[in-house]
């Protein structure tokens, strides 16, 4: 997983412009020059990133580096204006939602995730709504998963606890196997010692197949378990490479990880 | 909890809130007002009655009849208020003459398959009641009660549709308030749309002379209730089941609920969100339509600002419900029908709905968010 699979790029030429960045042509995911923002507030600027097949890739940088708006407009929440979104060969910049989740791009917003009011199992097909009947092998896949959803499935959803919540939002997002899982701060608001085994639950998930990816607070842990970072800053790309190599840059480490 | 905690929690909620504790003392003195009525003992303190009296239970029973009946359809109609309040974030003011909308769609096509079995002649102006009413007795047809039924409902979500693509569509994220302003500007185009085809008089619908009628024994006499009141019953609490049944067990239903819930999340999870619009309107419209004609039905007149007059008590239905839950506007319907005629007990019935209102606000003193307040059903 982690540790040291990923190249280890020199960073020393910390300033990296994002033009630089390798990105090859039958990339997963291929964002490109992204402007992107609300209404007419320009929160990205030329934003590339690339994510694999099967690869673990985490955003990480300071708060209000436009981390979530990257996720928001790969999924066509924000105002896009410029560059481009490809998935799986596809340009989907721009795209709705709806038609994006199609493609096998699932998404687990950061907050309000879940249907409060709808029970756990009700959570769980509304993930699969786009088909036209709620796959059993992969409701078992998920139950198999995070076996608590199926012990409380009659439950409703708002009544669990926060980590319970989180692995429920998971758990609709996998009802449809999407190729490329994107997780917006999958360990906010969770207690101290569920936010490891949260972590441990994405690397599974991950080794099963599924390209994440994550944007984290929580920078060190995920750098630690991913396979490459980027670290955006002002809604632009300022490093990028194997989680490893970011951990060990000097300058990552003063600037954002705390020393 | 032992008795000692009983009195001490009681006496904090009075001190804390006396209102709760005057309701309290209120509702006691009618309650057993009620009771001492009903058993005929009046009591008497200097020459002056304090509390009892007399009434026959079948009066009694009749009130509540009465109220259940309003109650349902206010219930009804209600349903579609509540959901697109959850669903659209907006009040929407003319739901009310949606009702009336529907009550006319439904009792033109009743006449027409009225005068159309029965044989009756009639110009056909006259069946569309332009201008005057009809004369046909469309209830001794029942495949005419069917008929304007469907065709109530049908109206009415025809209405809904056309008035979303065309006024609330354009102004779908521009908040609930520009909505809710856009909304009474509909109703009163639509209410005097209505006025300038069918004109202000009010009209007598069925023939009250031959309606088959059972008399429910009391004891002390008998309630009677119609063939009316049983359709109109019957067909209220069957589509409220059927609406239950849609929201918990079917797809839509239950992607109606998520929608109502987080819509942001819903539109992330691929739920087409305008389909669901739409199908909100439809089941809305459908249900204010039929709940017009039906109580054009029971009532046996039909003008041009029943839905207006009756939107208040919707809306107070709704409210006491808790607005935004579908199974809230139903009870809460139901609750300010009962209330607006038991209230005849006491007072004249031009107050009935100073009743009904003063049990909203009471009900909201206690529990601000309504009796299904939070449970967010849809």
């Amino acid at each position: 997983m982690s540790s040291g699979t990923g190249d280890q790029r020199d960073v020393t030429d910390a300033d990296v412009n994002a033009t630089n960045f390798t990105t090859s042509e039958d990339s997963l995911l291929q964002v490109g020059d992204l402007d992107a923002g609300y209404g007419d507030l320009k929160i990205l600027e030329e934003v590339d990133m690339n994510v694999e097949d099967g690869e673990y890739v985490t955003i990480v940088g300071p708060n209000g580096a436009g981390k979530s708006t990257v996720m928001k407009s790969i999924f066509g929440l924000t105002n896009v204006m410029g560059g481009t979104v490809e998935f799986d060969g596809s340009d989907i910049t721009g795209r709705m939602p709806e038609d994006i989740i199609h493609l096998g791009l699932g998404y687990v917003p950061q907050s309000d995730n879940i249907f409060s009011s709808l029970s756990v199992l009700e959570n769980l097909e509304m993930g699969a709504y786009i088909l036209d009947e709620v796959p059993q092998e992969r409701l078992d896949e998920v139950f198999e998963r995070f076996p608590i959803l199926e012990e409380r499935k009659g439950q409703k959803a708002g009544t669990m606890s926060g980590g319970q919540q989180q692995m429920l939002a998971m758990g609709r997002a996998l009802m449809l196997d999407p190729d490329l899982l994107m997780l917006d701060e999958p360990s906010a608001g969770l207690a101290p010692d569920l936010v490891e085994d949260m972590f441990d639950r994405i690397d599974r998930i991950n080794e099963a197949g599924t390209a994440v990816l994550m944007v984290e607070q929580n920078a060190k842990e995920a750098l630690r378990r991913c396979d490459r970072g980027y670290v955006l800053v002002q809604g632009q790309n300022r490093f990028m490479d194997s989680g490893d190599a970011l951990l060990n840059d000097q300058q990552v480490r003063q600037e954002f990880l705390g020393g | 909890m032992d008795v000692a905690e009983t009195y001490s929690d009681g006496r904090r909620l009075l001190v804390e809130r006396p209102a709760v504790g005057l309701l309290g003392v209120a509702l006691l003195y009618l309650f057993v007002d009620l009771m001492l009525r009903l058993a005929n003992v009046p009591v008497e303190l200097m020459g002056v009655e304090v509390i009892g009296g007399t009434l026959a239970v079948s009066t009694f029973g009749r009130f509540l009849l009465d109220g259940l009946i309003v109650g349902l359809v206010v219930g009804l109609a209600g349903v579609g208020l509540s959901m697109t309040y959850s669903i659209l974030n907006f009040a929407n003011f003319a739901h009310g003459d949606y009702v009336t909308t529907g009550a006319f769609s439904g009792w033109i096509a009743a006449y027409l398959v009225g005068a159309f079995t029965l044989g009756v002649e009639e110009p056909i102006g006259r069946l569309l009641m332009i201008q005057a009413p009809s004369l046909v007795s469309a209830f001794s047809s029942p495949l005419a009660i069917v008929v304007g039924i469907i065709l109530a409902g049908l109206g009415a979500v025809l209405t809904a549709l056309f008035l979303d693509r065309i006024v609330y569509r354009p102004m779908r994220d521009k908040g609930g308030i520009p909505l809710l302003i856009a909304s009474i500007g509909v109703a009163l185009a639509l209410r005097y749309a209505i006025v300038f085809i069918f004109g202000t008089g009010s009209r007598g619908v069925t023939a009250t002379g031959s309606i088959p009628e059972v008399a429910i024994p009391t004891g002390d006499g008998t309630i009677p209730m119609n063939l009316h009141e049983g359709t109109l019953i019957v067909a209220a609490v069957v589509l409220m089941f059927g609406i239950h049944f849609l929201l918990q067990r079917t797809k839509l239903g239950k992607a109606m609920r998520a929608m109502a819930d987080n819509k942001d999340l819903a539109q992330v999870t691929g739920i087409p969100t305008e389909r669901v619009i739409r199908a909100t309107w439809i089941i809305g419209g459908a249900l204010a339509g039929i709940a017009g004609f039906l109580i054009v039905l029971e009532r046996g007149t039909l003008s041009f600002n029943i839905g207006w007059r009756l939107l208040l008590l919707i809306f107070a239905g709704v409210i006491l419900g808790g607005i935004g839950s579908v199974y809230g506007a139903m009870a809460g319907g139901i609750v300010i029908g009962i209330a607006s005629r038991v209230s005849l007990v006491w007072i004249p019935s031009d107050f009935a709905r100073v009743a009904a209102f003063s049990v909203m606000i009471l009900v909201l003193l206690y529990r601000p968010e309504g009796l299904f307040g939070g449970v967010k059903t849809a």
